[in-house]
Parts: C-alpha cells; sequence; structure tokens
C-alpha cells in the first residue's frame, strides 16, 4: 500500500518486476531510467552478485510534484527470479501497489513462467496482498529472440486472464515504456480512491501518468 | 548489538547516509580539494558532520539529493563554482553508496528472519510428526507386547496341555486296561460270595454227620473260623475293588481335559474328584476338609477346572512342612461362585508373593515342578472370566480364592 506522509507532504508507490530469473527485469528498469523523463529521476541502485544475477533488489525513484506541492515518489523494484531467492522475493513485493510480470517468451521458459507466477500469487497472499485487486501487467519479454511463442498463442493462453498483456524486448527498448504506462493506468484509480489524487492534489489519470513518463503534457509547473 | 529491523525500504537520513565513513577524514580530504572551510551539514540542520562551526554569513550551500529529495547541504566559503558541485556529486555517491548497504543489509536481515521463522516453523512440524511417528512406535511396541503375551500364553497351554494329553492317554490306557479285570474280579467275588452259603450249608451235616474221621479234620482245619472269616474277607476284597474302580472313574475324568469341549458339571464334584486324585498325597501329610456349599451347575471346561483344583490341593500338600490341616470351601456369594482352598502350611515370603503366578517361577528343586502350574492355573481361571486371588501369611498359611461367574453365556467365550 502506498506510503502517505503528511509532514513531509510526500506519496511513495512501490512497484515491482516480478518473474522468472533471467526473463529481463533489471533490463527493465535500465531502459526505463533511459527512456522516462520525470520531473525527478534517481539512479539505479542495483545489489547483484558477480555475474550480474540480482541478489536482492534492483532499485529506480522516479518522482514529480503535485500542483498541490505533494511529492509523489515511485519506487521501481525487481526481485531476484532465481528460486532460492523466494525469502527476498517475499520482502520486496510486501505493500507492493502493482507489479509488472515480466515472462520469457521463449518456448523453453513456459514452465518457469507458470512456476514464477503462481508463486507470485502464493507470495502475494502471503504478504497479504489481495491477488484479485492488485494491479498487475503481464510483459511478454525477449520478443526479438528466435523460437519464441507467437503473439497468438499467447494472447489465446492468456485470455480467460483479466490482466493486460503487452509484448516487449527490454533490450531494444521495445514495449518497456508501454508496460510500464499500462500499469500506471491500473494503478491510478486505486492511488486516487485513496488519496483523492484528482480531487485533493489536481492530478488527473492523464497527468499523472504524462508526467512519470515525461511527455511534454506534463508538470506544469 | 540488537538487530534493527526497519525495513530495507524505509527513509534514510543524511547521517545514516554517510555513517559508515569517517567525518574528520572526509572534512580533511573536502577542504583541501575546495581549498577552503566545508561544513557538511542535514536538510533540517540537526545533524552536523564532525560537528563543525558554522560558516562564515557569505558560505555557500549546495544541495545533497538522495532518493529525489535534498538531504542535507554542503557549505562552502571559497571555491570555485564546478569544484563545488563536484564535491557535491562526490558525496551523493557516497551517500548512494551508503544506502546501498544500508538497504543491503536491512534485506539480508529480513531475509534471514524469514528464512530462520520458515525453519522454526518447519521444525515445529517435524517435531508434531516425529510425536506422532513416536506414538505410534510405542503403540506398536505396546501392540507387540500384547502380542507375545498372548502367544506366551498359548504357549503355556500347549505345553501344559500336551503334558496332560500324554498323561491322560495313559491313564486312560490304564483304565481301560483294570476295568476289565475289575469287572471280572467282582463278578467272582460275587460269586464266591454264593458259594460260601453253599458251603455253610454243608457245614452242619458234615458236623451232625456223626463221622468222627470228618468232624476231625474239620476242626482240624478250624473250618468254623474259615467259613466265619470268608465273606468278611471277601467284603473288603470287595470295597477294594470298588475303590479301585473309583480311582479309575476320576483318572478318566482327568484324562478328558485335551477334549476341551464345555459341559454342564457341578464343581463340587470336580473338587472331590481332585481330592480322590490327590487322596495318597493329602493323606500322609494333612486332614483334609471339605465344606462344600451348594452350587448351581455350572457350562465350563470341567477337565481344566479340575486340574486347577488339584494343583491348588497339591501345592497346600507341599506346604506342610509338619501335619497340618487343608480346608476346602466352596459357595456362592455376591452373585459369583468362590472357591477357597486354605492350608495351615509355611506360607509364602511377602518378597515373592507378587511373583507366584509368574511363567517358570518356582520355589521347587531344579526338576521337581515346572514353575508352570500357577500361571496356567490362572490362564484357566481368565479364560473362565474369572480370577483368582493369593493371601499368605508366613508360617501361618495361604488361602487361594477362586471367583467365577455364574452364568457364562453372556460373558467371553475362553481362549481355552
Amino acid at each position: 500500500m502506498a506510503e502517505l506522509d503528511e509532514t513531509t507532504r510526500k506519496l511513495t508507490i512501490k512497484l515491482v518486476y516480478y518473474g522468472p530469473a533471467m526473463s529481463g527485469k533489471t533490463t527493465n528498469l535500465m531502459r526505463l531510467h533511459d527512456l522516462l523523463s520525470p520531473d525527478l529521476k534517481g539512479e539505479i541502485m542495483t545489489l547483484e552478485t558477480q555475474n550480474d544475477r540480482t541478489l536482492f533488489f534492483d532499485l529506480l525513484p522516479l518522482g514529480f510534484h503535485t500542483p498541490s506541492g505533494w511529492l509523489v515518489k515511485f519506487k521501481l523494484y525487481t526481485v531476484p527470479g532465481q528460486v532460492v531467492h523466494d525469502a527476498t522475493r517475499k520482502a520486496v513485493l510486501s505493500r507492493a501497489d502493482g507489479v509488472v510480470f515480466v515472462a520469457d517468451s521463449q518456448r523453453s521458459q513456459g514452465i518457469n513462467n507458470s512456476e514464477s507466477f503462481q508463486n507470485l500469487e502464493d507470495n502475494a497472499r502471503r504478504v497479504g496482498l489481495d491477488f484479485g485487486t492488485l494491479p498487475i501487467v503481464v510483459q511478454f519479454n525477449k520478443r526479438d529472440l528466435p523460437n519464441v511463442l507467437s503473439e497468438e498463442e499467447i494472447r489465446g493462453r492468456w485470455s480467460a486472464a483479466p490482466w493486460p498483456l503487452v509484448m516487449a524486448s527490454a533490450l531494444t527498448g521495445t514495449g518497456v515504456r508501454e508496460t510500464f504506462v499500462k500499469l500506471l493506468e491500473a494503478v491510478y484509480p486505486l492511488l486516487d480512491r485513496s488519496f483523492s489524487l484528482s480531487e485533493k492534489h489536481g492530478v488527473s489519470a492523464k497527468a499523472f501518468i504524462d508526467t512519470v513518463v515525461g511527455e511534454q503534457l506534463g508538470n506544469p509547473r | 548489538m540488537e538487530i534493527r529491523a526497519r525495513g530495507y525500504d524505509s527513509a534514510l537520513s543524511l547521517r545514516e547516509l554517510l555513517s559508515g565513513i569517517s567525518p574528520a577524514r572526509l572534512s580533511a580530504a573536502l577542504a583541501i580539494l575546495l581549498g577552503g572551510q566545508v561544513r557538511v551539514v542535514s536538510a533540517d540542520s540537526a545533524w552536523v558532520m564532525g560537528d563543525t562551526p558554522p560558516l562564515a554569513e557569505n558560505a555557500r550551500r549546495l544541495p545533497l539529493v538522495h532518493d529525489l529529495e535534498t538531504t542535507g547541504y554542503l557549505e562552502i566559503v571559497a571555491a570555485d563554482e564546478a569544484r563545488a558541485r563536484a564535491a557535491a556529486n562526490l558525496l551523493e555517491l557516497l551517500m548512494q553508496s551508503g544506502a546501498r548497504y544500508f538497504m543491503a543489509s536491512e534485506m539480508h536481515v529480513e531475509v534471514v528472519k524469514a528464512d530462520y521463522e520458515e525453519l522454526q516453523r518447519r521444525h515445529v512440524a517435524l517435531m508434531a510428526s516425529e510425536a506422532r511417528y513416536r506414538a505410534l512406535a510405542e503403540n506398536l511396541e505396546e501392540r507387540v507386547r500384547e502380542q507375545v503375551d498372548t502367544i506366551e500364553s498359548a504357549r503355556r497351554q500347549l505345553y501344559q496341555a500336551e503334558k496332560l494329553a500324554s498323561v491322560g492317554q495313559l491313564a486312560a490306557g490304564v483304565a481301560h486296561e483294570i476295568n476289565n479285570p475289575i469287572g471280572f474280579i467282582r463278578s467272582n467275588l460275587s460269586t464266591a460270595q454264593s458259594y460260601i452259603q453253599k458251603f455253610r450249608s454243608v457245614a452242619e451235616q458234615v458236623k451232625s454227620s456223626g463221622n468222627a474221621a470228618l468232624t476231625g479234620a474239620w476242626q482240624a482245619a478250624n473250618m468254623d473260623f474259615v467259613l466265619e472269616d470268608f465273606p468278611s474277607l471277601l467284603h473288603e476284597s470287595m470295597d477294594g475293588v470298588d475303590r479301585v474302580a473309583r480311582i479309575v472313574t476320576d483318572l478318566k475324568g482327568f484324562s478328558n481335559v485335551d477334549q476341551a469341549e464345555e459341559e454342564i458339571v457341578d464343581l463340587n464334584d470336580c473338587i472331590r474328584s481332585a481330592c480322590n486324585v490327590a487322596a495318597h498325597q493329602v493323606n500322609s501329610r494333612a486332614d483334609l476338609k471339605l465344606t462344600l456349599g451348594e452350587l448351581p451347575p455350572l457350562r465350563c471346561k470341567a477337565g481344566h477346572l479340575s486340574q486347577v483344583f488339584l494343583n491348588l490341593l497339591l501345592n497346600a500338600v507341599q506346604a506342610m512342612e509338619k501335619r497340618g490341616e487343608i480346608r476346602i470351601r466352596s459357595g456362592v456369594e455376591n452373585g459369583r461362585i468362590v472357591i477357597r482352598f486354605s492350608d495351615t502350611g509355611c506360607g509364602i515370603p511377602p518378597e515373592i508373593l507378587p511373583r507366584i503366578f509368574d511363567p517358570f517361577f518356582t520355589t521347587q528343586d531344579v526338576g521337581s515342578g515346572t514353575g508352570l502350574g500357577l500361571t496356567v492355573s490362572r490362564d484357566i481361571i481368565t479364560a473362565h472370566s474369572g480370577d483368582i486371588e493369593v493371601d499368605s501369611k508366613l508360617n501361618v498359611g495361604t488361602t487361594f480364592t477362586i471367583h467365577l461367574p455364574l452364568n457364562r453365556e453372556n460373558t467371553q467365550h475362553g481362549r481355552l
């Protein structure tokens, strides 16, 4: 759940990139860092082992100021995908406001994807998140690789699922911003309901998204 | 130091971000690089690195940003803009590094804690499952013990039954063989009695015949006494034959033990028959007194119960150090048949009293007793849904009391 600090007039929103090992979660964050131009953009903090596998998490802070003078801060985290780091995944997932599930499109990764998604559902329940209302976007990454599932196959398989599907190639940047925007679209209504973003802070859904992404219709200040 | 658990994503102050760095060395290095006094202060001015005193009024302030927010300021007196900015950048990098360390350590603590809790949870689950298996194992042991007891009891009975069967076969054979001669001996004896009458009838004629030679021979042979004594001889012989016949009948009763059919009997008859079989041993050592009350007919394995009575009777005889008294009483008390065997023998020492029903426990010399008599007796009584108790005083005597239910129709059938 987003954190509201009245004294420093700050709203902190936590978004988590979840998924199987090596599916491109960290790459997503790096591309976002390059692609987005919000008011405020921090450096990516990575906590990896020597062979570039995420040990605990990566963190990308983004933010903007509302017309009401509040700071809206986004903390984008990735989880470690390797099965052994389940306790870490659980800790990172706790209090998340939204999740991007980064799946690997390669045909060989079907089982890893489904096991990781099941793990997401289990951990969400363990940390007290309502999986039914938790904003989720499913990204099928690595579209640039050969031997991947076709988009029709993927959409067919996921047709019954309520979550938006985005095809992406994080290495080249394709679909990375779109994934993020889809998540913001899903997160905004919940935040607006809890914190009256539109009413009290003058932040409409469009302004919310544009400002974070850094479109020209951004923060009027 | 107590492990903090603030959470890896909690907001960090400037002080925390720079906590791993020596303030004196950092200040000194910055002062040299910037060619003038420096001061690092938190955004709310509450914390000053190295407690540096405030600088001159004209000092410049550069914001130090961490996690999108101004966390503190770098104050400098001199230095050009580019150098000042570079120094601020340097500080921000240090702060980022501090944050990285802080978050990693916090996450580490959280993960270790979660793993530990998981371990604890599994440990508890394992303990529970171990306890389940332990209970099962204990139960198993108990059940095995019960089975072993059952087998042990069956084995003892088999042993005793085989012993009795061989004795019974012998007894049955002997009884059969004796019955035939007994039959014609008895028949001949009664014929002999009728012959004496005939002798008597001719005796008067011989004595009154006046034939001197004949009467002389009669008196010389003392035939009057012979005719007088002969009937009583025959009468005693008939008594002896009857006794033999009775013993044979009783022996046949004991030879039936291997045919463990239930029959309806008066237990007093079983007691009497046991007394008859043991009469020789009893009479030489003790006076036997029977006080047998009226007993209802009982459906039971009479041969087995007779064996119990004989066992108790022979035990009582063996307890006699000098001539004493054995008393057998029977009757019905509180809806149960009660049979008591009391003796005035040596009694049973209290220390061995609890063991007398144990298998193979014996006080007799090796070879003279199997140590199974009381064990099998108890097994037999238990199989008849009854119980057997012992009460003994050293040098005063021992009483065995048997209780048997009147009607066994509704109780479990015996194992024998």
